[in-house]
């Protein structure tokens, strides 16, 4: 496998800073996703990892800093970003409700250039989440938590984008579920699928990710691989409450 | 008895289809943009007046005066967006719906008078006509009545499959269902926006000149099926398109009995009746989600 600095990045980010109305919740963050890597910010609630995923697929205004795409430049427009290849899972799903599971599924594919393509991200979307196929035609609304946590992991897989950004997928999840949730998320990385996904617990991507980043009121605080965290109790206690 | 009866269920089934197209139009536009569109009684004016303009005064033939009607109010849904929806939505998301619905209620005055100050106040013929009865043994049809409401299932039948079939149908009911999910998944809700206004006043044209076939042309023609729909969505839940069709099919249904049997002036009160009981009990509507989307 290539090293990190050998592939091309896919998506940097330099010094962004947003936030909601007067307020700042990311203050400066920069970091770099390289094609095939699986990266994880892992932070405290309310720190600002929901927006900067929201920031990078344009749903939250960038007041600072610069986005880019295999070196292009995002307008800052969700359409646009969704465009060049950005598939945002966001927290809470986020699902068309009145829509029927294919529906949601065909919606992800709303840029897609052909029937033909269509057919061949759904067929993998079922090969990957067989239960999509049982229920296409179930109301999103009418599922259950953890299967609207794989129509929205379907959907975003359905854009056939360059990177794909999960939001907190473990988010009011049991148990069993999360684990069922983190292996499809195993699979599509070990796929070669670029990850970048936000989580509060760094135990849940321990074995999974490539790169970690600690994110602690909108700055990244520390960044390495996720062994590393883990044996850092002094961070551990500090920024997850041990 | 018999007679009466169906005379009672043609006219309610007219009216009906006519509330209807009014309704469906007034509730898509609500449905995915949160907008009261005020101006939608002058733009159903609008396409009953073109229509008049196409077959009378260019004589050509009745078809192209649909066709006019219908490329106006979609002529006048795109204006609305560029000139007042487009600035709006830039500003303060959270004052949109009154801004907007003020600024619609601005356009429509204005539409309405320039089609006064175009046409005169006298009430006009709208040739869109079919004279004669259909005779089914002891049923009287009016030919006039199943022509509207032919036209209004084909418009019904057109605008369902449009939503539920095309990928603009798909994006216009995504953005309707969650904005920002539609935005992710790369549909421009701006231009959604304006396909639906557009697609609102071309049933808005179309519903005008059904209209005034069955009363006469004035200028203000949209006001009364307008105020109906308005009460009609209502009751259905605003941006419920199915509930929206039977709550005016069956809204219409029970003005007319009413009309029957406690005489014409308590045909409307009736209506306000039910749109009352059902903001008190059930204030998201008989067919609504508690739940309403906000821009």
């Amino acid at each position: 496998m290539m090293s990190a600095t050998a592939r091309p990045p896919v998506l940097h980010l330099e010094a962004i800073v947003s936030g909601y109305d007067g307020l700042d919740v990311l203050k400066g963050v920069s970091l770099t996703v390289h094609a095939g890597d699986f990266v994880t910010v892992v932070g405290p609630n309310g720190h600002g990892k929901s927006t900067l995923l929201k920031t990078i697929s344009g749903l939250v205004p960038l007041r600072g800093g610069q986005i880019s795409i295999e070196g292009q430049s995002l307008s800052g427009k969700p359409h646009e970003t969704a465009m060049l290849g950005v598939a945002h899972v966001p927290q809470g799903d986020m699902l068309f409700a009145q829509m029927s599971v294919l529906e949601n599924l065909l919606m992800g594919a709303y840029l897609a250039p052909d029937k033909a393509e269509i057919k061949r991200r759904l067929d993998e979307v079922y090969t990957l989440l067989p239960k999509l196929a049982d229920r296409r035609n179930q109301i999103a609304s009418t599922l259950s938590g953890g299967e609207r946590r794989m129509v929205g992991i379907g959907r975003g897989l359905m854009m056939g984008g360059r990177i794909l950004l999960i939001d907190e997928p473990s988010l009011g999840l049991a148990p069993l579920i999360i684990d069922q949730v983190y292996d499809v998320i195993s699979q599509l990385s070990k796929a070669g699928r670029t990850i970048l996904l936000v989580e509060e617990n760094p135990a849940r991507v321990e074995d999974l990710a490539d790169h970690l980043h600690l994110l602690d009121d909108g700055a990244i605080v520390w960044s390495g691989k996720p062994a590393e965290l883990m044996v850092r109790d002094e961070l551990l206690a500090t920024y997850l409450g041990g | 008895m018999t007679d009466v009866l169906m005379a009672i269920l043609v006219a309610g089934f007219t009216s009906g289809a006519l509330y209807a197209l009014a309704t469906v139009g007034l509730s898509l536009v609500w449905g995915s943009m949160g907008m009261l569109n005020m101006a939608h009684a002058a733009m159903l004016t609008l396409g009953g007046y073109v229509a008049f303009t196409v077959i009378t005064s260019l004589g050509l033939p009745i078809a192209l005066g649909f066709a006019g009607a219908i490329l106006a109010g979609a002529a006048a849904g795109a204006i609305l967006y560029f000139a007042i929806v487009r600035n709006l939505l830039k500003n303060d998301k959270s004052t949109f719906e009154a801004n907007v619905m003020i600024a619609t209620v601005g356009v429509g005055i204005a539409l309405e008078n320039a089609i006064l100050l175009t046409y005169g106040g006298q009430p006009l013929k709208q040739p869109v006509s079919i004279a004669g009865v259909l005779r089914i043994g002891p049923l009287t049809l009016p030919w006039q009545n199943l022509l509207i409401i032919a036209v209004v299932v084909v418009m019904m039948v057109a605008v369902s499959l449009a939503l539920g079939r095309t990928r603009m149908g798909r994006a216009i009911r995504a953005t309707a269902q969650n904005r920002d999910a539609a935005q992710l998944m790369g549909v421009a809700v701006n231009r959604v926006y304006l396909q639906v206004l557009m697609l609102s006043g071309a049933l808005a044209g179309i519903c005008g000149v059904m209209v005034s076939s069955m009363t006469q042309l004035s200028p203000p023609l949209g006001n009364d099926p307008m105020l109906k729909a308005f009460i009609m969505c209502v009751v259905a839940g605003l941006g419920n398109l199915p509930g929206a069709v039977a709550a005016a099919l069956g809204l219409a249904l029970l003005e007319s009995f009413v009309q029957y049997a406690l005489g014409a002036r308590w045909g409307f009160p009736s209506l306000l009746f039910v749109v009352i009981a059902v903001l008190i009990w059930r204030p998201s509507g008989l067919f609504g989600r508690a739940e309403i989307r906000r821009m």
